[in-house]
């Protein structure tokens, strides 16, 4: 009887192993066709909600064609800009200003005094709370785009797309110094920066942070430009930060934590001020997919200003 | 466009156009501007000429070995050793390639297409083992096939299957030998490659599908020992009928058979021929009957099976990709066609519906979605054919070509199969007449097992 059982069980194993093969000899069924070459980014677009700490708590739709820059200024007070256009909400939410200007907005920071400091493509305009032109620095080069502004008693730091460096300036335009120049007998990597998203910003000791995009990690300069850490790792899982060249954006929370978003899976995450993960604020699946330049600025009670230009909306997110 | 306008244009062209910018790019892209330079695409060179007869000499080198272990020295165990030395090297290192079992199907392409060339190491691996098997029975399964080796393995409850079962079963090789030899000839497929259940596993590559398929192989091997070599290998079926004509075959004892039947169940294959003493006392005219009957029987089969074979050129040919694609171009005609018709129907239809622009609004919504539908599930070979520039006449001929030569396939492919089942029937009515007990020199592996059993050692 256990021999019986034996050998049925070996021929049943054996025919399906024949029965397989020439099935799928003779099927017309067609192979898999998936392309083996596509991106599957389904699987990493979802997210696990169990990691993020974040709520949507306010939408504000600022009546602009294009949105390019955002700030956070005293009363945190958000101001936003485009082409020719700069527009000023208050904390709830309600339109606090609007003034014009010529031109278009690539980034943008306020001062002590409340001076707005726009980063106008290849130059710099700064204007009073009022809105009054100021002053309007010089062009820095045929190739400069500034992508990313911050201001302190320092200078006023610009990020430069165009020729990939950091500037140190004057209020009045001057340049004090180059900064993240690469020189490998300093250990300065240098910049790479592939894709026109180059952000900086400064910490709370107005230590200055720039994000080297194509290494996928966030570098903190002293002024005289002595690299002095960085952090941040290329990885499509949400740890790390995704594609070719990320963080676009960032700025930093009132503890020195780092808020950063991402094109490519469009995500906006919380690391330590060590540069370890810790929580999601927007997965990919809050964004219209291939949204880019998602700006990002911080008030002073921590909430989460986010520029979407795909929605065109100013999301407001805080802790839950 | 001056250079200072350039940065500009970019920045608001990628902000304002960020879908169509986001479509053009692959994701993620790559580094581009860092100091690292892409290294040259290294073509790896084709193994040496050197290495390929290496090969070769270490197969001659196992053969002689193993033939010597078997038939001289009759020592299980070192053959059992040989046959790991055999799963290490032809196996797990030189990962199952260059195959004497692959072989068949570069010997059939190359016999007929003049343009394939055949290397002489691949014709040696093909005809040594046959050599060897000619003078000295299967040393090659014995210990050098690392298919047989990997296999030997997992027998653990050998079962004794009963002549009628093995003989039943024992068709499959010759089906799978007819197919890979057709199916290699005609250029359509390397079946025996894409089938090969143990390559994945000395690759550490299989799929999870063709992992499965090994692993229930291999289960079916605990209790059938080695299904592979006796039920499906279709070198086993050139080795089973050269091995018959060996000369110098394992014998299970060294000299005379005692009878003391302590072989009788030791061979895990069904390989030992029990002695059949009582002829079974079968008169003339009987004897004259069976033998016109097997006269009869060879051509009937052979002919019955080549026309069964010829009447299936289209489910054989349907394997041939040049088929399957014209199959496919011929039905996104007929769809076409249908489209067409249903297209005048939709024309006559929006006639009526003139008035209501809503409706035609709401069909055209539905073509599109259609028409999406349809380019979302055409195939790589219809999109490969597409881009080739090819006509769909040309795809069409090529295709009746090779249906044209399945046709003369089928028919050598069925006879092949009508002979095979004509031998057996005939092998099973012929009388038998045995004393001892011994080793059936087609099927038997030259194991050695059965030798340890025999007390007669010298
Ligand atoms: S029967 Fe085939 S698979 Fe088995 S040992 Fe012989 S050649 Fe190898
Ligand atoms: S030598 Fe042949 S008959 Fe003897 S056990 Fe091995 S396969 Fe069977």
């Amino acid at each position: 009887m256990k021999q019986k059982i034996f050998i049925i069980s070996g021929l049943v194993l054996l025919i399906a192993v024949v029965v397989i093969m020439f099935a799928d000899l003779f099927s017309s069924k067609q192979a898999d066709q998936a392309n083996p070459y596509d991106y599957k980014m389904g699987e990493i677009r979802k997210s696990d909600s169990t990691r993020s700490a974040y709520s949507e708590q306010m939408i504000i739709s600022p009546p602009l064609a294009e949105m390019h820059a955002l700030a956070c200024g005293a009363g945190d007070r958000i101001f936003v800009a485009g082409k020719d256009t700069l527009l000023i909400y208050d904390q709830p939410g309600h339109s606090a200003g609007r003034f014009l200007f010529n031109g278009t907005a690539s980034c943008m920071t306020l001062d002590k005094k409340g001076n707005i400091y726009i980063g106008m493509q290849d130059h710099v305009e700064i204007f009073d709370p009022s809105g009054k032109l100021i002053k309007k620095w010089k062009t820095f080069s045929d190739e400069s785009l500034i992508t990313g502004i911050a201001v302190s008693d320092s200078g006023v730091f610009l990020a430069d797309f165009g020729k990939k460096i950091v500037y140190r300036c004057s209020p009045d335009g001057r340049l004090i110094n180059r900064i993240g120049e690469k020189d490998p007998q300093k250990n300065i990597p240098g910049f790479i920066i592939p894709s026109p998203y180059f952000d900086l910003a400064l910490g709370k000791k107005g230590e200055l942070w720039v994000a080297n995009t194509g290494r996928h990690s966030l570098e903190q300069f002293s002024n005289d430009g002595t690299l002095n850490s960085a952090w941040g790792e290329a990885n499509m899982a949400v740890e790390g930060f995704c594609g070719c060249c990320n963080p676009s954006h960032f700025a930093l929370l009132s503890d020195g934590s780092f808020v950063t978003s991402e094109k490519g899976i469009e995500r906006v995450k919380i690391y330590s001020p060590r540069g370890k993960f810790e929580c999601v604020v927007a997965p990919p699946t809050a964004f219209i997919e291939g949204t880019r330049g998602l700006d990002l600025a911080v008030d002073s009670k921590d909430r989460i200003i986010v520029l979407d230009p795909e929605k065109k909306q100013l999301r407001i997110f805080v802790k839950k | 466009m001056r250079k200072t306008n350039l940065v500009p244009a970019l920045l608001a062209f990628t902000t304002l156009f960020p879908k169509t910018v986001f479509a053009i790019q692959r994701f993620p892209k790559p580094e581009f501007e860092s100091a690292y330079t892409q290294p040259q695409t290294q073509i790896p060179l084709p193994r040496g000429e050197f290495m390929a007869y290496l090969d070769v000499a270490v197969l001659l080198i196992a053969l002689s070995v193993v033939t010597w272990l078997v038939l001289k020295k009759r020592s299980r165990l070192w053959v059992f050793a040989m046959s790991i030395f055999s799963l290490g090297y032809f196996g797990f290192y030189r990962e199952g390639c260059v195959c004497s079992i692959g072989a068949i199907q570069n010997v059939s392409l190359a016999l007929f297409d003049s343009t394939f060339v055949l290397p002489l190491s691949v014709i040696l691996f093909f005809i040594l083992p046959l050599l060897f098997t000619l003078f000295f029975g299967r040393t090659f399964c014995a210990a050098v096939c690392p298919f047989g080796a990997i296999q030997d393995l997992f027998a653990f409850k050998p079962q004794a299957l009963g002549s009628r079962l093995n003989t039943v079963l024992g068709i499959i090789p010759y089906l799978y030998l007819g197919l890979a030899v057709l199916f290699a000839a005609t250029g359509t497929d390397f079946i025996i490659c894409r089938y090969d259940p143990f390559v994945g596993i000395f690759r550490f590559t299989a799929s999870f599908g063709m992992f499965l398929f090994t692993g229930i192989l291999l289960l079916s091997g605990i209790f059938i020992a080695r299904p592979y070599c006796r039920f499906l290998c279709p070198y086993g079926v050139l080795l089973n009928w050269t091995s018959r004509f060996s000369r110098s075959h394992l014998t299970i004892t060294p000299k005379e058979c005692i009878q003391c039947r302590l072989c009788e169940n030791s061979c895990p294959y069904d390989a030992i021929d029990i002695p059949v003493t009582t002829k079974s006392p079968e008169s003339s005219p009987v004897m004259v009957k069976k033998m016109m009957m097997m006269v009869l029987i060879v051509p009937v089969l052979v002919i019955a099976f080549g026309y069964a074979g010829s009447r299936m050129q289209d489910t054989l040919a349907g394997v041939d990709p040049r088929v399957k694609l014209a199959k496919e171009v011929l039905s996104g005609m007929r769809d076409a066609g249908s489209g067409m018709r249903d297209a005048g129907y939709k024309m006559q239809d929006a006639g009526y519906k003139m008035q209501d622009a809503g409706y035609k609004m709401r069909d055209a919504g539905y073509k599109m979605r259609d028409a999406g539908y349809k380019m979302r599930d055409e195939s790589f070979e219809i999109k490969a054919f597409k881009a080739s520039g090819k006509t769909e006449s040309q795809v069409y001929s090529e295709a009746s070509a090779v249906l044209k030569k399945f046709y003369i396939g089928g028919w050598l492919f069925g006879g092949f199969i009508g002979l095979a089942i004509a031998l057996m029937i005939g092998g099973r009515m012929l009388p038998v007449y045995r004393a001892d007990y011994v080793t059936n020199k087609g099927r038997c592996f030259s194991c050695a097992r059965c030798v340890d059993y025999c007390p007669v050692k010298s």
